[in-house]
């Protein structure tokens, strides 16, 4: 039968599949086929995995066959970014350091979206070990924007956030440390989800600070979200900060807004840097909830400007030491002719590594070192407890906090070039990591100035991932859904 | 150099030990579930974790966890119900993830303490500064603080090849197994409480009996399951300010670690009397040379950029995990001690001996039940000194001999119901460990059983005394020495089957008259 794989979304495939409309196959190819078409002008993946996409479609149509129940994302293609372990593929994070690295177990998260029933296209691309916000610091070069193939798709998680708004496939995972989700999905205009911290295991994703690091789904609709994170969600005994989790993420999630209260922070949609066509969209958004019922309740977030400056202590200091692994003894980059040990660390680690990585490496040695310590990292804390404590009491008052995702829209390459300007991009996303909640960003139409996606954040409580996306999905049905950009004109790319 | 005597009369050694033991008693490794076996192939026992591979994460031993907390209430530690792991930061092949995780200012155990009993010879190592109370011998008691016992991990053993003294300097290569790394360990800190060499040599010994008998670990500090390393500074006598200190490496065994801490003691005062500085430094034992040699200076000590372990929550343990920890609490080597002596009358120093080995006790604790007084005595005798003496000789150990608790028993009846004689005891011991018999049955085969009846023995003694004139002669000048010579013509004359001490007491009496 003849389906377009572009109008389908990961429950209607499911579905499709299910009442054999179409074969898991048949989805597998039409998105590969996507992948092949689309590719050249993205870039959206590091690794394009068909044989194993091929045979988990095969093994799906063989349960069907033999007339077994399947999975709720029987057939649904999926990508994960290349921070995630998944066997039969590599897993660089866009490093030279791992160029060559051979996944050796699979990533839980991963592993659930499969027993899920999800196709495994590939893995996507991102910034060097996470570390960015545009993709551009990916060794294997950018992905570009599918809404302006001259911007950055945003980042960490660029890739999985193009990957889905080009129709490469239809869900995929990224990870968000300080805002590597819902950044991307903001610029790519797409949905993509921070679950609350240890609701999905980090088990066999390469990271980055360990504290804040958290996986979590794209789709370009709130109910493809709420489907991952059925498969996501829950204890993983190798993950011992993860927790339980028994709740169905699609049962009240068309339930609507009547009667929830959403925070609005007037001062933080409109803050310094803030463009006006972003405040504009949020402030459209707040009226789009009260319209369906929800009543709007300005809360505020006292310590929510000191987040960035605590952020970039905090995460460089644990990323210094997950990447201590990185030294070319047992495997990664090992350069030439070492003279000894100490040279053959720090000259395969000075080959390896990318200069952001190297910046915040370098960073996190300093603000660990003796003498230094207590007058950033211990103060960090300090600051990450009263930001914890901000939102516990904006909760007390309401369901949800909405603000921007991100200060502005898509940038040009190369346009933020100044490292702490490229740090600014995530001051809406980086309290959320700092204090552990949930978040997920939806896309609340085009700017009216640049005309590429806004992302509106819905901030909620933790382990009350569930009502946020109830209220996420209503809150998107108020905007056409964006098509899969599919046609490229040629000559924009930068 | 000058005598330690003389040294300590100008100078006090202020001592500090951090013991390292790990948790062989264990069947995974700290923060996975690879079997923990140092002998295996190398690198068989590994996993993603142990291995540092990137995506791996830690997931913490609640058994190793509930062995630390035995370890803690073991040694009068407080159970820290809220504390957290950290990351040690530092480059090296040993460690695969190039951090070591352990704890950070509060450790699972703080603040504990042992008490150490110093006997008169030992005592000797410790001028009667008049700060601990002594007994007439000089012996005394020492109480040594402990800090913390803090948790962590192994590292891989590495081993360098090509090198000198199998050092990385100079290595053509380096081999690494990491079946160790990741092996759980416990770091015990005490107080710089202690004063003498034999001090620490007792608090060492007296802490590997405490973890033999809560069975957190086999302790064996020849294959390095139970390290020490010992922290010595030296202060002139009558000042308060501790001295630059160094830290001795490589005293794998009780002796070691006293001879290092006595050399130093020398090597320090020296130093000092000559005007010199001690520098802080990290010091190795040298066995052969039988001294301490530089490993590496303050100056070149690495930053660890100690942080919270971020892929693990602080730890909140429940009131209810440490009751049930503490419900494993045996019966530890100091009651057990003080048990022997109150319900059988052992002599202290015995008591003390039996009940400082796990394996031993339990011995003792089967062949001894039910008896007491001389009995019981006789048990512990016949185990010491002619139980130890054979194990130790024939290389076995009290866990692989088959000699049984029963056989013990029954030696010690037929010895203190004077049965047989103490030289006769040993034939019987020697005979009972060749061929597995029961003593009395051997006694009875081959005889030996004394006889203890005065009227069976009397007529012999006046044999003795009709057939000896000369020397009854000598006895009642005075040479009382000579009854030693009529007792033997007794045993002679009786086949040695007379009671040698009812035929001593026999001839002093008869000859008294």
């Amino acid at each position: 039968m003849a389906f377009d794989i572009d109008s389908l979304s990961a429950a209607q495939i499911a579905a499709g599949v299910a009442a054999g409309d179409f074969s898991a196959r048949e989805v597998a190819q039409a998105a590969l086929a996507n992948v092949e078409s689309r590719e050249g002008d993205v870039h959206a993946f590091l690794e394009v995995s068909s044989e194993l996409a091929l045979q988990a479609a095969d093994a799906i149509d063989a349960k069907r066959a033999a007339g077994e129940q399947l999975p709720p994302m029987a057939g649904v293609p999926c990508a994960f970014k290349d921070n995630m372990h998944l066997v039969g593929t590599h897993c660089t994070c866009a490093s030279r350091m791992l160029e060559n690295y051979q996944s050796t177990f699979t990533a839980t998260a991963v592993q659930r979206m499969l027993d899920a029933g999800c196709i495994p296209v590939g893995k996507t691309n991102m910034d060097e070990f996470a570390f960015g916000s545009s993709t551009e610091s990916s060794a294997f070069g950018p992905t570009c924007n599918p809404r302006d193939l001259g911007c950055v798709p945003g980042g960490s998680s660029g890739g999985s956030a193009a990957a889905v708004a080009a129709g490469m496939t239809t869900v995929t995972l990224g990870s968000d440390t300080g805002g590597s989700i819902r950044q991307p999905a903001a610029f790519c205009g797409v949905v993509g989800m921070k679950p609350t911290y240890g609701m999905v295991s980090r088990y066999g994703v390469v990271a980055f600070g360990s504290s804040l690091d958290q996986v979590g789904p794209f789709g370009r609709t709130v109910e493809d979200v709420a489907l991952s994170m059925n498969a996501l969600a829950g204890r993983d005994l190798r993950d011992c900060t993860s927790q339980p989790w028994n709740t169905d993420f699609l049962a009240h999630l068309h339930d609507g807004v009547a009667g929830k209260r959403i925070g609005v922070i007037p001062s933080l949609t409109h803050a310094e840097g803030v463009s006006a066509e972003v405040s504009e969209a949020i402030e459209a958004a707040a009226a789009n909830l009260a319209s369906a019922g929800a009543e709007l309740v300005e809360v505020e977030l006292p310590n929510a400007a000191a987040a960035i400056s605590a952020y970039y202590v905090l995460a460089p200091c644990e990323a210094f030491s997950n990447l201590a692994r990185f030294d070319g003894v047992r495997y990664g980059h090992q350069c030439a002719d070492p003279r000894d040990l100490a040279d053959m660390s720090s000259r395969s680690r000075a080959e390896g590594f990318g200069p952001e990585v190297k910046r915040r490496i370098m960073l996190g040695a300093y603000l660990l070192s003796s003498g230094v310590y207590d007058t950033y990292y211990y103060p960090a804390q300090q600051v990450r407890a009263l930001i914890t404590q901000d939102y516990k009491n904006a909760f007390q008052k309401v369901d949800a906090v909405l603000m921007p995702s991100a200060p502005f829209t898509a940038f040009k390459f190369g346009e933020l070039s100044n490292p702490t300007q490229m740090y600014m991009a995530d001051m809406f996303t980086v309290p959320l990591n700092i204090a552990g909640n949930c978040g997920v960003s939806v896309p609340v139409g085009l700017g009216r100035e640049t005309g590429r996606p806004v992302g509106a954040q819905l901030i909620g409580p933790a382990f009350a991932d569930d009502q946020l996306l109830r209220i996420a999905a209503t809150l998107q049905g108020f905007y056409p859904e964006l098509p899969v950009s599919k046609d490229f004109a040629k000559g924009e790319q930068r | 150099m000058r005598d330690i005597a003389d040294i300590l009369k100008d100078w006090e050694p202020v001592i500090g030990l951090e013991i390292h033991t790990e948790l062989t008693t264990l069947n995974t490794k700290m923060f996975c579930s690879c079997r923990l076996s140092h002998d295996d192939e190398p690198n068989t026992n590994v996993c993603p974790v142990c291995l540092g591979m990137p995506g791996a994460l830690p997931v913490p031993n609640r058994a190793a966890i509930q062995s630390i907390v035995l370890a803690g209430l073991s040694t009068n530690c407080q159970i820290m119900k809220h504390s957290m792991f950290y990351r040690k930061n530092y480059f090296y092949p040993d460690m695969a993830k190039n951090f070591q995780t352990t704890q950070g200012p509060v450790a699972f155990c703080m603040g504990g303490w042992l008490d150490v009993e110093v006997g008169a010879n030992g005592a000797k190592e410790r001028l009667d500064d008049g700060e601990v109370e002594r007994a007439k011998d000089g012996s005394y008691t020492a109480h040594i603080g402990i800090t913390r016992i803090h948790m962590e991990e192994d590292a891989a053993k590495m081993v360098h090849v090509g090198g000198a003294e199998g050092r990385i300097g100079g290595a053509d290569h380096s081999l690494i197994d990491y079946n160790r790394c990741g092996t759980p360990l416990i770091e015990l800190v005490t107080e710089p409480d202690l004063r003498s060499p034999e001090e620490a040599r007792l608090f060492m010994e007296k802490l590997r009996q405490i973890f033999l008998t809560i069975g957190i670990s086999d302790c064996s500090m020849e294959s390095g399951s139970m390290r020490c390393d010992g922290n010595i500074s030296l202060r002139r006598r009558g000042t308060e300010k501790f001295g630059t200190r160094c830290e001795m490496k490589n005293l794998n065994s009780f002796k070691n670690l006293h001879d290092a801490l006595e050399y130093e003691i020398r090597r320090q005062a020296e130093v000092l009397e000559e005007g010199g500085v001690v520098y802080q430094e990290t010091r190795h034992w040298d066995v052969n040379a039988r001294r301490t040699i530089v490993m590496r200076t303050k100056e070149t000590a690495d930053d660890y950029r100690l942080f919270p372990e971020p892929d693990m929550v602080p730890f909140d343990l429940s009131e209810e995990f440490v009751e049930e920890v503490r419900t494993r609490l045996p019966e530890l080597p100091d009651q057990r001690r003080d048990r022997y002596v109150e319900a059988y009358g052992l002599k202290r120093a015995d008591a003390a001996q039996l009940a400082g080995d796990p394996k031993l006790s339990a011995f003792f604790d089967e062949a001894v039940a039910g008896t007491q007084g001389k009995l019981s005595q006789s048990v512990a005798n016949v185990i010491l000194n002619e139980l130890m003496g054979y194990l130790n000789a024939e290389g076995h150990s009290i866990a692989s001999t088959s000699i049984t608790p029963a056989q013990i028993r029954s030696l010690a009846e037929l010895l203190s119901s004077d049965a047989i004689s103490s030289n006769q005891g040993r034939e019987v011991f020697a005979l009972m460990a060749a061929s597995g018999d029961d003593p009395a049955h051997i006694v009875d085969e081959r005889g030996m059983r004394q006889v203890s009846d005065t009227s069976a023995l009397e007529p012999v003694v006046d044999e003795v005394i009709a057939n000896c004139p000369d020397q009854v002669a000598q006895y009642k000048g005075g040479n009382t020495k000579v009854v030693g010579y009529l007792v033997g013509q007794c045993m002679k004359a009786s086949k040695g089957k007379g009671n040698p001490k009812l035929f001593n007491q026999l001839l002093c009496a008869k000859l008294a008259d």
